[in-house]
């Protein structure tokens, strides 16, 4: 309502506003990318792994004594079977990998038999027994889990893949994207020539990959395979992994002492290192983000406070000729919200360019549609935030001022 | 009518009080026009700031049309500056950033008036006072006479009952300090209650009647009589 006269004013002392307002665009502008990619980034940690992270973890046990490939069938069945056995176990299982560990195997599969061809699909293998879809914590949305007949033991000198399989939905869409739930009975082929039956279909079973686009597609493979590094992956009732873990290990050294039990390892450090990165990435961004806000906020909190000063006088002649405390204060409300309107318009058109730019650059998702608004808002009740304890003390300002210096 | 009864003004800092008023009491009807004289320190500002309610009264009664001053909250007291009071200041107090125009529309805006009413208000002002072909010309454009007549203008634009002035002239050359006075005295012939402090008795002869300060005391006296008691003093 008066801001004819507050913008004519501004005009005649705009050294001081204009560098707030470049600040102010430029904090946007930097704030809404930085948010943009801490919420790309937060939107890949918070994706589902599929496993019961906070009940899970996982081992290694490693032989340093030969043994024969029939020995060692027997030692996994022994340790699975003393694991499983064990008070506070849901289930545990011998795979080569778990999501999110960054290291596993990989496979193409295709719709048709022969050469790989450029339309495979790659998937992350988890080779598994049948109790392998209550360890990950999968649920199986279609067909049927593995029955124990349909797990074999791996044979040596034989690379025949098995015939069965069980593949997350998102695999299943990939390889059929027009036959959306009804994987069950299809056959794809792996290996070059193998046929994969599919058995079942489970909802979320992430890769061993966090970073790779594919990372929702896994399959699950029913075999086992009698090596001397085996990975076993333990999931335990609710508060019991903790007391767990130290448990099993000195019980599984001590069952056998030509191995070694290492590498023990929760699903919560596991993530922890995978997103590692992701991690201090957000840290970082978030720090630039509140110390830019913080700096802006101050240099509003600067200004603002030398307006103040520099006009003491004419505030009191104001409240002489009538102004309430209230329109004191509303009056730099109003400036502020003017150097902010103009700050935010001009960081808004910066943030979209520097936004453009990073999308092309780094392959970034562009920023959501809600972003640059939800940050003028918030830049511009910072700024009203900041110039609020000036502005008040603007209005205690006597209005014998007026009279009393000259 | 503007009415004072046994009003003190103490100013209190760490070390000293300050009695600037002592049992003041006057009262100033409606239509007249009233110079106040007296030493330096005698406490005339700070009967002009109590009248015009720019500071508060540390005891005594002060009312305005009847109304009890100090029952008034600030937001009322605002009210009561901005419609019944004009304020003319020795030294202009224009606001620099603002141009003739918009220094006049200050308390019209605090009024609440719309845009027509402020323009015709601002426009007929500053025909009063002689500027009215300036309305885009800063403070700093303009001499000091000039000037006080901008804010005379300012003063008179919401049409208040009372017009005060603290030492209108002290900052003109005498031959403007008798053009605003001039223009002082058309404002009071229109029916203003004007109360001027000055130093100069030339200019406080024109007024209707004379009041003396001493010591933060009222004396209702003609102003020769000060001369003497200055030169006693
Ligand atoms: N804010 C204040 N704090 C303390 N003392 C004050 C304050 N304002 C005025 N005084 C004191 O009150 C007394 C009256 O001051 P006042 O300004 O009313 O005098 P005056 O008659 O207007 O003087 P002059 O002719 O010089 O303008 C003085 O002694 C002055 O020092
Ligand atoms: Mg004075």
């Amino acid at each position: 309502m008066d801001i004819g006269p507050i913008w004519r004013a501004m005009l005649r002392n705009k050294a001081g506003f204009v560098l707030i307002a470049l600040q102010v665009a430029v904090t946007l502008t930097i704030v809404v990318n930085a948010f943009g990619i801490i919420q790309e980034r937060a939107g890949r940690i918070a994706r589902d792994s599929g496993v019961d992270e906070a009940n899970t973890f996982a081992f290694a046990s490693v032989l340093f004594t030969d043994y024969e490939r029939e020995q060692r069938k027997v030692l996994i069945d022994e340790d699975l079977d003393l694991i499983r056995n064990v008070p506070g176990v849901v289930n545990a299982v011998a795979s080569n990998s778990f999501p999110l560990r960054q290291g596993g195997w990989s496979m193409g599969v295709a719709l048709e038999p022969g050469n790989q061809t450029p339309e495979s699909v790659g998937t992350a293998i988890y080779f598994v027994d049948e109790h392998g879809a209550e360890t990950f914590d999968v649920t199986v949305i279609d067909g049927k889990n593995f029955t124990p007949e349909q797990v074999t033991w791996s044979l040596e000198d034989d690379n025949t893949w098995p015939a069965y399989g069980i593949i997350t939905e998102a695999l299943g869409k990939e390889m059929w994207p027009d036959d959306a739930g009804s994987y069950v009975g299809k056959t794809m082929y792996i290996n070059d020539n193998d046929p994969v039956n599919i058995v079942g279909v489970i909802d979320t079973l992430q890769a061993p990959w966090e970073s790779w686009t594919g990372v929702e597609r896994s399959m699950l493979v029913p075999q086992r395979r009698p090596s001397e590094f085996v990975r076993y992956i333990v999931r335990a009732e609710p508060g019991m992994r903790d007391k767990l873990m130290p448990e099993i290990e000195a019980m599984l050294a001590a069952s056998n002492k030509d191995r070694i039990i290492r590498d023990m390892t929760t699903m919560d450090d596991v993530r922890k290192l995978a997103y590692v990165g992701d991690t201090a990435l957000i840290k970082i961004l978030g720090f630039i983000v509140v110390l830019l806000t913080l700096i802006t906020a101050l240099g509003i909190v600067g200004l603002a406070s030398f307006n103040v000063s520099r006009r003491t006088r004419q505030i009191g002649i104001r409240r002489a000729l009538g102004a309430t405390r209230p329109s004191i204060v509303r009056y730099f409300l109003i400036e502020n919200s003017i150097v902010s309107a103009i700050g935010l318009v001009v960081g808004s058109a910066l943030a979209i360019g520097l936004n453009i730019v990073m999308v092309e650059a780094f392959s970034l998702e562009p920023l959501a549609w809600y972003v640059i608004p939800a940050g003028v808002i918030a830049l511009w009740a910072v700024g009203q935030i900041a110039v609020a304890e000036p502005a008040r003390r603007a209005s205690n300002i006597s209005p014998a001022i007026a009279t009393r210096s000259s | 009518m503007l009415k004072m009864k046994d009003v003190c003004k103490i100013y209190r800092t760490d070390t000293v009080e300050t009695h600037a008023l002592r049992g003041f009491s006057l009262a100033v009807e409606d239509g007249e026009f009233v110079s106040v004289t007296g030493p330096s320190g005698s406490g005339k500002t700070t009967f002009l700031n109590i009248a015009g309610l720019l500071e508060e009264l540390t005891s005594g009664v002060y009312e305005l049309d009847g109304r009890d001053i100090s029952a008034l909250n600030d937001k009322e007291r605002s009210r009561v500056r901005n419609e019944k009071i004009g304020f003319i200041f020795q030294s202009f107090n224009l606001i620099p950033e603002l141009n003739v125009f918009d220094n006049v529309d200050v308390p019209l805006r605090y009024r609440g008036f719309d845009a027509k009413e402020r323009e015709r208000r601002i426009m007929s002002c500053l025909e009063r006072v002689g500027l009215a072909s300036r309305p885009k010309h800063f403070p700093a454009q303009l001499s000091g006479g000039q000037q006080q007549r901008v804010a005379i203008a300012r003063a008179l634009a919401g049409e208040p009952r009372f017009l005060l002035a603290d030492e209108p002239t002290g900052n003109l050359d005498t031959h403007m300090a008798d053009s605003v006075l001039d223009l002082l005295k058309e404002i009071n012939e229109a029916g203003t209650t004007i109360i001027m402090v000055t130093h100069e008795l030339t200019l406080a002869d024109r007024a209707n009647r004379n009041l003396f300060v001493r010591d933060g005391e009222i004396h209702d006296e003609p102003p020769e009589l000060h001369l003497a008691a200055a030169a006693t003093a």
